[in-house]
């Protein structure tokens, strides 16, 4: 074996109280791809992270082409050839793809040699696929254009290992495609990759290599022939007794239960910004899913259901009454409930206290707020306390900023404010994105008791199987329309992903 | 409960080192120039307390500052800017004075007249300040620029008015109006201006409003993520609307009381003290609180100590007034600095 092209040895890292690395060893080889598997936070991000000198190792050694270095910033990273393209994008929105590329690199004080950068940039595009519009505003084009545009500013500086945390997140199927294309030809030419992944799939069809992590600790590398799918995820979860099926997914039970005879939530050929011509209906004992790669009309379906007087034709009825035109908080009072996508940006009020977060949203009802106006917060105080303890929401106690809160506990106490008032709906958005699989679990039971005793539940999701776990059908949108509509016993991960990529 | 122990010790530590920070600056500077230290620290901190008058004194600026500081820090729950505090205290002051001037010959009792200019003078201040909010909620103009600008329309309007023929006092060679009726002025008990009343009902009235209604939390909620707050069905227009109309009312009542109890006419340029605006030191004072309207009185009242210490040692020790402005900055740059800090927003 040759020298490893990057080497961290016995890497630690606490925050806080979390030991988010916990001696790990990890090194790569020249020309591969290389998988870093394994569940939020099992310390994928934070090690790259350390080897891009985003963070400083507590103790540890990293070493490039077999010599010892301290890199202290990204700068000393991009020195020593390491580019990384992070999750969300870094990119300066009212920046074209050029001045984003040249920014902080090229020329002196006084002169920007456009020309000589263009010429470069597209040498590097088409030797690697990598083809985007270079005078496009930055904030106009898709995730996956961003990718590439990410990329190749890091080839630009001349990454000779490239690390890609989380590519896949928002692309759909086709960039994904395009992106392992482009990054088996970087491989050819000398580049490294580093692929930080969650997903099974991914591993199998881009990687080279992989090395597992779980809790801050590395559990081992296997090359490509040793690869397969038990041995992953046995390796990702590792004292968790789970089904070896296709991925990391909980094992809930579904019974078939006995729907209403009316549906609790209907659409009947709605439109909006954004949303064309949409009918389907909820029944209560119902768990209807809707599939869709994001920004093909999932977030404004999610809005409009809350929003109501945005409609501009067609109508949406909750348990039969139309509720076209009437505010948020009339909506809710018709026993609608909502958890948003962004649970940080959209979620919660951030500096409030749990409390303060409890009542949003429940700030209309009787139980809460006298007719005078004044709020009941012993009232509230004591939903706040049973919400914390039926979801077991972990803090000290009530009056805790939610922000202190760690993700699954924000989302938890979210939940449980929607079911705070026994709605007869619920439209739940992404409820499990960046969770760990005991969260997911327990919002499953959650979705799953709520459709047990009677509640409709409309569930937006981009992942597909979670939503197969548990839909009784599964809607499709696609450009926002819908694009099929799928019952139980046809669920087929192929055809419904078909149809969610217009296929 | 380990949540509130730690902020209040957090707070302790803020303010502690940032009056300690200041004071220690503004006395260096005092030895430097050959001041006696011990008498001017004497004299900036218990020159309020060593006299009735003192006292007295401290109070008659505390109360406007207290009004000027909720103009600024109301809207600033959300994020937005009342630069207008000191406008919006004018006009509330104009318009008493108008009124009661044009009033005059009915000569209605002051069981009548005084609670009607009240509400006047509320209304006036809640005129522009709903106008910058209404402004902002509706055309996306920013509240800074409209409360600026109409700082020059509240100032010519007190000059429109104090030169009118009608209303000027032909003697002075100041812009300053005819005295208001005496039904229309406010007296005190023992030298302090019955407007405390006021001013404690404001407090009461403000408390109460933000913690127990369901209006103060929709200002909190927008205060905290105006997204979430618009999710979850809060209106986020509305709130902006309100909350400038309320700083803009409280301004306004500040004004009121400075004519009807202090000076018992409009004077141009009435609004200050120690030659400092209003608005501007309640701004500062804001800065101070962060936007906590709780610790407003608290910290008018501090202020006011200050202002109060400063006047004394221009008249006792010549030292000019403008150093306490000095250290009133330092006091403010160093919460802020040290407030940001310690949340690790800093970083």
């Amino acid at each position: 074996m040759t020298r490893p092209l990057v080497e961290l040895r016995a890497v630690s890292k606490q925050f806080g109280t979390v030991r988010a690395l916990d001696g790990v060893d990890f090194s790569v080889q020249r020309c591969e791809i290389r998988g870093l598997l394994g569940e939020n936070g099992a310390g994928k991000s934070t090690l790259m992270k350390v080897l891009y000198g985003l963070y400083a190792p507590d103790s540890g050694e990293v070493r490039v082409d077999g010599e010892p270095v301290h890199i202290a910033s990204p700068r000393d990273s991009i020195d020593l050839g390491i580019g990384m393209v992070h999750q969300v994008s870094t990119l300066v929105p009212e920046f074209n793809a050029v001045e984003n590329i040249m920014m902080g690199g090229e020329g002196d004080s006084f002169t920007l040699p456009v020309a000589a950068v263009e010429r470069r940039i597209r040498e590097l595009s088409d030797d690697f696929g990598l083809e985007f519009p270079l005078d496009a505003k930055v904030k106009g084009v898709s995730a996956g254009v961003k990718q590439k545009i990410e990329i190749v500013r890091a080839l630009y500086r001349g990454a000779r290992l490239l690390i890609l945390d989380e590519p896949t997140t928002s692309l759909v199927e086709s960039e994904f495609v395009q992106l392992l294309e482009s990054l088996k030809r970087l491989v050819t030419r000398g580049v490294t990759v580093i692929f930080i992944t969650h997903k099974m799939r991914e591993v199998m069809e881009a990687c080279d290599s992989v090395t597992v992590m779980r809790k801050g600790r590395v559990q081992s590398s296997l090359g490509r022939g040793e690869m397969t799918k038990e041995r992953l995820v046995k390796l990702m979860f590792l004292e968790r007794d789970i089904d070896i099926t296709d991925s990391a997914l909980p094992n809930v039970t579904v019974k078939p239960t006995k729907r209403s005879a009316r549906p609790l939530l209907e659409l009947d050929t709605v439109g909006a910004p954004g949303l064309h011509d949409l009918s389907f209906h909820v029944h209560g004992g119902e768990i209807v899913g809707v599939a869709a790669v994001s920004g093909n009309g999932e977030r404004e379906l999610a809005e409009i259901i809350v929003h109501p007087r945005n409609i501009t034709s067609g109508e949406i009825r909750v348990d039969g009454a139309s509720v076209n035109g009437l505010s948020t908080l009339d909506v809710f009072a018709w026993g609608v409930a909502f958890t948003p996508e962004d649970r940080v940006h959209e979620g919660v009020l951030n500096d409030g206290s749990i409390v303060e977060n409890t009542l949003l949203g429940h700030h209309g009802e009787a139980r809460f707020v006298s007719h005078r106006g004044f709020v009941r917060w012993n009232a509230v105080r004591q939903a706040t306390r049973s919400v914390i303890s039926e979801y077991n929401v972990d803090t000290p106690d009530e009056t805790l900023a939610i922000r202190r809160l760690s993700g699954g506990n924000m989302q938890k106490s979210i939940i449980g404010r929607a079911f705070v008032s026994d709605p007869r709906v619920l439209v739940t958005h992404n409820p499990t994105s960046g969770l760990d699989i005991s969260t997911v679990e327990f919002i499953f039971e959650r979705l799953v008791r709520m459709r047990t005793e009677g509640g409709a539940v409309l569930w937006i999701s981009e992942d597909l199987d979670e939503l197969m776990i548990l839909s009784d059908r599964i809607v499709v949108l696609h450009g926002g329309s819908i694009a099929g509509e799928f019952d139980r016993d046809r669920f087929d991960k192929v055809a419904i992903g078909l149809k969610m990529i217009g296929g | 409960m380990g949540d509130i122990k730690r902020k209040f010790a957090r707070g302790v530590l803020i303010y502690g080192v940032s009056i300690g920070l200041s004071l220690a600056l503004v006395l260096a500077v005092l030895a430097l120039l050959g001041y006696d230290v011990g008498r001017a620290f004497t004299t900036l901190f218990f020159t309020s307390f060593r006299s009735a008058f003192g006292f007295r004194e401290t109070i008659k600026k505390a109360i406007p500052l207290m009004f000027t500081t909720y103009a600024f820090t109301i809207p600033f729950m959300i994020k937005f800017f009342n630069i207008g505090g000191w406008g919006q205290m004018l006009f509330g002051g104009t318009a008493v004075t108008v009124v009661s001037l044009l009033l005059a010959p009915v000569g209605l009792p002051a069981i009548v007249l005084v609670p009607m200019l009240l509400v006047v003078g509320m209304a006036a201040g809640a005129l522009p300040a709903g106008v910058a909010g209404w402004l902002k909620a509706r055309h996306d103009i920013n509240p800074i620029i409209s409360t600026i600008m109409l700082n020059f329309v509240a100032f010519y309007t007190v000059n429109l008015a104090a030169t009118a023929d009608r209303f000027k006092d032909p003697t002075a060679g100041h812009p300053i109006t005819i005295p208001l009726p005496a039904a229309a002025t406010l007296g005190t008990w023992w030298g302090i201006p019955q407007s405390i009343l006021g001013a404690v009902a404001a407090v009461v009235f403000v408390h109460l409003l933000l913690e127990r209604t369901r209006l103060g939390y929709e200002i909190r909620a927008v205060g905290y993520n105006e997204n979430a707050a618009r999710t979850y069905g809060i209106n986020f227009e509305k709130t902006i609307l309100f909350t400038f109309l309320l700083s803009g009312a409280l301004a306004g009542l500040g004004g009121t009381f400075e004519v009807m109890n202090i000076h018992g006419k409009l004077i141009e340029g009435f609004a200050k003290t120690s030659g400092a605006q209003y608005g501007i030191l309640g701004i500062l004072t804001s800065l101070v609180v962060a936007g906590n309207p709780l610790s407003v009185p608290v910290a008018a009242f501090f202020m006011s100590v200050l202002l109060v210490g400063a006047d004394s040692l221009q008249r006792v020790m010549q030292v000019p007034v403008e150093m306490v402005f000095v250290s009133q900055a330092v006091i403010v740059m160093s919460v802020v600095v040290l407030r940001t800090r310690l949340s690790g927003k800093g970083r």
